[in-house]
């Protein structure tokens, strides 16, 4: 059985436009042999039934996720897959430890450096998307995650970064003192800094901002690759790569390779880790080759040094699905709904988990769908106790006229009746 | 009131009807007040602390008075920090309202008297080393961020997960000391429960499409074995001779795993910290400062 391994597409000349899944690409390249797997670039989360890419498929199995991958593949081969074999325990501490260090920082680096900036988002990264994505897939996705990585960089107080996001604060701003007309000018607050600005002043608090958190990514693994030479944490005395080098490799080549129309994070990259950025260049183009990869080499396979396989043509019923799900999800009450569907399947797909977990998870599942019922009826419960209270109080008025109007409305009784079915014949029309 | 003279003008004359009192009731309200008391004592919680400073903290009144470990991990950690570093201080309950950045902890320092600006917790190091010129320890090991990410995000997901998500949990510990102390009202009491767990779905779905319990577990447990091999045979981490930042940092999330008063249904991050004993024996050390 071969091995397929699903992946977000290529773009800026690698072969995936998410860290994690060029970790995983980097992580199968190191570890398999040449002819036992498949990469599929399908680009669409829901190939998978758990709704994530990377997805390692083996027949009828699915594991998504890095590291449930590599520990799929170790517990396949019986351990023969596993670059982590010959680790010590210090060492493990280690690759447990820079890998997470890794992924938090560095996700929140590549988002705010290809999402949230918002040149490198439209002049970049949105048309990247465009040559990998299908229809309807290109119109609904990037949007997605656009939104996704602004709200996991939320926290960091970044947002000056966002052109967009600056100028609709700037306009709420303005028109929220236009519209009281009366507050001093003093107490009006400025419109943050745009990008061009940022670059422009070295002094602006958002570039120290941005210089403490390329410096504190940075410097831990600058440190560790100067103790260790040529990998972060060598598998064996070859200095041959281990997982978190392939960890390492995702994200890092993230913010080296791409040509961006800003690249602050390939500059203080450069600036900052020079053994890391030569370390970067040297295991791209062991994992990946040396050639950059183009996305037409994913859809009209080539010799080349990934085993790329064409992804199946996107079906009509797959198309009609990706509608309705995208239709469901934007409307309110039925997205919750469907999320907490989507924990209970997974859950109950995965026959991994031991009964009782399966049990605690749907009763969750369940009960955050009573939470949602719950707070159904009671938005419906307030809205009716307020119309109750206004017609109490005599703001809205419905039968005070009432009675003195009852015998005209006997009279108007013919033009009344049409109405009950005219308002029928306008639901029908649905 | 003594009566108008005619020369007076027309408009005080018209205004007269609402400024005069009836002369009875002017005599009667002559005699008052009938006596003065004393002002009232500033409220007792509220007397300015002069030579203490006051940690703001998610705690509950006794504990408040004994100074016992908050049962937040990010207040925790923090009052660890300046008991370690041997700092003098008093908590006060309180909650995020009360908190000038929206989140606690934080500290109002007695020194200087006049200007007691509040120190956000992230500016609390910075305050600490100036105190008492202690170490900054980020410095000193550039393995200390990168094993305060496991912290940070694995060991906090499975924490959100157990008491936020897990119902029982969250009925039998959340529920009793972030929502109850609040309100005795029932309505809001559901309102905020719901909220609270909305935030930790929301925070854990931030970084994954969807919630798995298991891997969440997974990954704490691996985080533990990596903080139990960093620490070794030592008495604290990165072989210090007094506890410092990392160890407020891994206590305050040891110490409320394994404390069994707070009064766990579902303790599955306590089974996988039990099977490492010198983090449990960290915990049990550090704990002897409170």
């Amino acid at each position: 059985m071969v091995l397929q391994l699903h992946v977000w597409g290529p773009a800026f000349d690698l072969p995936s436009i998410d860290a994690q899944c060029l970790a995983a690409i980097a992580y199968c390249s190191e570890v398999l042999p040449k002819d036992s797997w498949e990469l599929i670039a399908s680009s669409d989360p829901s190939v998978s039934p758990t709704g994530e890419l990377p997805a390692l498929q083996n027949g009828s199995i699915w594991v998504s996720r890095f590291r449930n991958i590599v520990d799929y593949l170790r517990q396949y081969s019986e351990g023969a897959w596993n670059l982590d074999q010959d680790l010590d325990d210090v060492q493990k501490a280690d690759s447990v430890a820079f890998s997470s260090f890794i992924e938090s920082r560095g996700q929140s680096l590549i988002d705010l450096y290809l999402y949230v900036t918002s040149q490198n988002y439209y002049n970049n990264t949105s048309p990247a998307y465009g040559a990998l994505l299908q229809w309807p897939n290109q119109w609904i996705l990037p949007p997605k995650l656009h939104s996704a990585a602004k709200t996991r960089t939320e926290h960091l107080g970044l947002s000056s970064l966002d052109l967009q996001a600056m100028e609709d604060q700037r306009k709420r701003e303005h028109s929220a003192a236009v519209a009281s007309g009366q507050i001093p000018s003093n107490l009006i607050q400025q419109p943050r800094d745009t990008v061009s600005k940022l670059l422009g002043r070295t002094a602006q608090t958002n570039q120290f901002r941005l210089e403490a958190l390329t410096a504190d990514f940075f410097e831990p693994l600058e440190a560790m690759l100067a103790r260790n030479k040529t990998c972060l944490l060598p598998a064996d005395d070859n200095n041959n790569p281990s997982s978190l080098d392939c960890v390492a490799l995702g994200y890092l080549s993230l913010a080296l390779v791409p040509e961006l129309t800003f690249p602050w994070l390939r500059d203080a990259m450069r600036a900052k880790a020079p053994l890391l950025a030569a370390y970067t260049e040297r295991m791209r183009s062991r994992c990946f080759g040396d050639a950059p990869v183009e996305p037409k080499h994913a859809f009209q396979p080539v010799p080349a040094a990934l085993p790329w396989r064409a992804p199946e043509r996107i079906s009509v019923a797959a198309v009609g699905s990706t509608l309705l799900g995208t239709l469901a999800d934007n409307t309110p009450f039925l997205r919750e709904v469907r999320q907490n569907r989507r924990l209970k399947q997974a859950v109950q797909a995965d026959s991994e988990f031991s009964s009782v977990e399966k049990q605690v998870l749907s009763s969750y599942a369940d009960s955050s769908n009573k939470d949602m019922l719950l707070s159904v009826a009671t938005a419906v419960a307030g809205t009716a106790a307020l119309v109750g209270y206004m017609v109490h109080v005599g703001l809205l008025s419905f039968s005070t006229a009432g009675v003195e109007e009852e015998e005209e409305s006997e009279q108007d009784a013919g033009v009344l009746q049409i109405d009950p079915g005219s308002a029928a014949d306008f639901l029908g029309a649905f | 009131m003594p009566p108008k003279g005619p020369d007076s003008p027309p408009e005080e004359s018209n205004a007269s009807p609402f400024f005069t009192v009836p002369a009875p009731i002017k005599r009667l309200f002559d005699k008052f007040p009938l006596t003065t008391y004393p002002a009232n004592e500033i409220p007792q919680r509220l007397r300015p602390h002069d030579n203490v400073n006051q940690l703001y903290v998610f705690t509950d009144a006794s504990g408040a008075r004994h100074g016992r470990p908050s049962f937040n991990p990010q207040c925790l950690k923090w009052q660890a920090y300046l008991k370690f570093v041997g700092i003098d201080f008093e908590i006060t309950s309180s909650n995020n309202h009360a908190s000038p950045n929206g989140s606690l902890p934080f500290l109002l320092p007695s020194l200087p008297a006049d200007a007691s600006n509040p120190i956000p917790s992230h500016k609390i190091q910075k305050w600490a080393i100036e105190q008492v010129h202690c170490e900054e320890e980020q410095q000193l090991n550039m393995r200390f961020e990168v094993y305060a990410s496991l912290l940070d995000n694995r060991i906090r997901s499975a924490w959100l997960y157990m008491l936020y998500l897990d119902s029982e949990n969250f009925d039998a510990v959340a529920r009793r000391l972030y929502v109850n102390p609040t309100t005795s009202n029932s309505v809001v009491r559901a309102a905020l429960g719901h909220q609270l767990q909305q935030a930790a779905r929301d925070e854990l779905l931030k970084t994954s499409r969807y919630i798995d319990a298991a891997a969440l577990e997974a990954d704490a447990g691996g985080a533990f074995a990596a903080l139990s091999t960093l620490l070794g045979e030592d008495e604290h981490f990165f072989g210090r001779p007094n506890p410092g930042l990392f160890d407020a940092s891994v206590f305050a999330y040891t110490q409320l795993i394994l404390d069994d008063t707070l009064g766990w249904k579902r303790n599955r991050l306590a089974q996988l910290l039990k099977e490492h004993p010198n983090l449990v024996q960290h915990r049990d050390r550090l704990l002897k400062f409170f």
